[in-house]
């Protein structure tokens, strides 16, 4: 037991006697490029690959044209020309 | 015999001297309350109408009694100087005494100013039997159409239609006879627009049929029928009854609404070049008579007489100006309310020569004052009446010429589309067939062999094909 003890001292001891911590500079990539195109993505295709838009008639709104649906202004010109 | 007629001109000349001393002394010395109706009295049978008036009025102002013998005065006199004579009154004047003649002009008043409601109740004074019933009728009617009361309208235009016929048969004299003739044929037009205007364009066809080709409104009312025509559809048909307009005969009337409606009429066939010649055409043949118009307007506009002295001058003295100014004088003319005016006119400038060779007197310069007057007045009114019509030409032309531009754009907007839609129409150019014209029982047929014919006129129908199926550009490609 006592020799237990006395092993466990020394080990703390021969710790703390440890060097002093050096500067330590962590460097980035600066620059990193993705192949898209390389990429894979793995799973099953259940839609077509490329874009598409479903064609659609659009409402085509027509300019009003001159139309007569009444002669008033003939009936007030008549009697305008009345004796 | 020579002498009798000189004995007689003597005579008669005489007692029209008697009857102007009569008014004269009633004039200087009668106290009477009466007096003026006593001096319109006198002075009507001495035939100085307008001189006449100005006193009649005087009477009414002056409100004092109303005898039967007055009214029969009135009656004559709107007769021999036209309704205008009374026109100035007040309404409160006119509405005041139990008279159909000045109900009637209360009634006319009230119609122009768009008081129909006032008009329908003035109107409703007029006895039935009574000289004036036809045009009152006639205005009541438009009233009553104009207040879309429809049913009243109709019924009001059929009683019209049977007291014209009446009149027209009883009027000795021939330009009477063709006066009640318009009115008449004016009441069936009327009831044609009525069933027009409830788009019952079938019926009003048929009415329209019942206005003969020599009627003075038959070349008006092509127009009427081209457009009923168009709501059924019948746009062959349009385009024929428009093309009467071109005729020799017809070279004095003028239409601008004829060109934008063949020219819708042929968009409606998908002839979109024939449309847009039409187009073009507008604008060439009408912009040198709308600047010919302006540059008269423009240079006389201030004048109050200018348009008359134009209308006066003889034929041979307007044939250096612009030929469609010279057509549009015409066209007024015809019409029948200046025609009557013009009349009135003369006669009154006759009256003041007749007031000038009588003896000085406070009545006589009373006469010529008020005679000078209401020449003066009816000059500016006539001049205004042409100068009004020119406007309105104007007017209308720039109104129609925003429409053809309206179907100029729609034209290219369509054809746009074609070309997005790879699409184009089934032929450039479509032929006429008897096949493609469409016809009632009633309605004749002719081949159009590049000449008018009298009896032709308003029947004519084009042949042509729709043309509005559209194909695919590439399939014809393919089929090549």
């Amino acid at each position: 037991m006592k020799l237990l003890l006395i092993i466990t001292i020394l080990l703390s001891t021969n710790s703390w006697a440890q060097k002093p911590k050096k500067n330590v500079i962590i460097k980035y990539k600066q620059y990193e490029t993705f192949d898209l195109g390389n990429l894979e993505i793995k799973g099953k295709i259940i839609a077509p690959g490329d874009l598409s838009v479903k064609e659609r008639k659009r409402k085509r709104f027509s300019r009003p044209l001159f139309e007569r649906d009444q002669f008033d202004p003939e009936v007030r010109k008549d009697i305008q020309n009345l004796r | 015999m020579k002498k009798l007629i000189i004995l007689t001109l003597i005579l008669c000349h005489s007692q029209v001297f008697a009857l102007v001393k009569k008014a004269e002394s009633i004039y200087e010395k009668s106290k009477d309350s009466n007096k003026n109706a006593y001096i319109a009295e006198e002075l009507y049978k001495s035939r100085y109408y307008f001189s006449s008036v100005v006193f009649a009025k005087e009477h009414l102002i002056e409100g004092k009694t109303f005898s039967k013998e007055f009214e029969n005065l009135l009656e004559e006199l709107v007769l021999k100087t036209g309704t205008m004579s009374f026109y100035g009154l007040k309404d409160n004047i006119l509405a005041k005494y139990k008279s159909p003649s000045l109900n009637f002009i209360l009634g006319l008043r009230r119609f122009n100013y768009k008081k129909y409601n006032g008009a329908v109740k003035a109107l409703k004074k007029v006895p039935e039997n009574h000289r004036f019933a036809p045009e009152a009728l006639f205005m009541m009617g438009s009233a009553q159409n104009l207040l879309n009361q429809t049913a009243n309208a109709n019924k009001t235009y059929d009683l019209c239609i049977e007291r014209a016929a009446t009149f027209q048969d009883r009027a000795k004299n021939k330009k009477l006879k063709r006066y009640f003739s318009i009115i008449r044929e004016s009441c069936i037009i009327h009831k044609a627009r009525i069933l027009f205007k409830n788009r019952q364009y079938e019926a009003s066809l048929k009415a329209y049929e019942e206005i003969p080709k020599t009627s003075y409104r038959w070349p008006y009312i092509l127009m009427e029928k081209a457009w009923a025509s168009y709501h059924l559809g019948n746009y062959n048909r349009v385009l024929g009854i428009l093309v009467t307009y071109r005729s020799p005969l017809m070279t004095s009337y003028f239409y601008p609404e004829a060109e934008v409606l063949s020219s819708i009429a042929y968009f409606k066939l998908c002839l979109w070049n024939d449309s847009l010649q039409l187009v073009d055409q507008y604008y060439k043949v009408y912009r040198p008579h709308a600047d010919a118009l302006k540059d008269i307007l423009v240079a006389n506009k201030g004048s109050h007489t200018y348009f008359l002295k134009l209308l006066l001058k003889p034929i041979k003295e307007m044939e250096g100006m612009n030929p469609f100014v010279r057509n549009l004088m015409t066209q007024v003319r015809k019409k029948v309310k200046f025609s009557l005016d013009l009349v009135n006119y003369q006669k009154a400038q006759n009256e003041l020569g007749f007031i000038r060779k009588l003896k000085d007197s406070p009545l006589k310069d009373k006469m010529e004052q008020a005679v000078n007057g209401a020449i003066s007045w009816r000059t500016k009114h006539l001049n205004h009446y042409i100068k009004k019509q020119m406007f309105g030409f104007i007017n209308d032309m720039h109104k129609f010429s925003y429409e053809m531009f309206n179907v100029k754009l729609e034209i290219m907007s369509l054809k746009r589309d074609l070309v997005y839609d790879n699409k184009k129409l089934i032929s450039s150019r479509s032929r006429g067939s008897l096949e493609n014209v469409a016809r009632t029982s009633k309605e004749h047929f002719f081949v159009f062999n590049g000449e008018f014919w009298g009896d032709e006129l308003g029947e004519y129908s084009f042949g042509l094909k729709s043309n509005c199926k559209r194909v695919r550009k590439d399939i014809e490609k393919e089929a090549i």
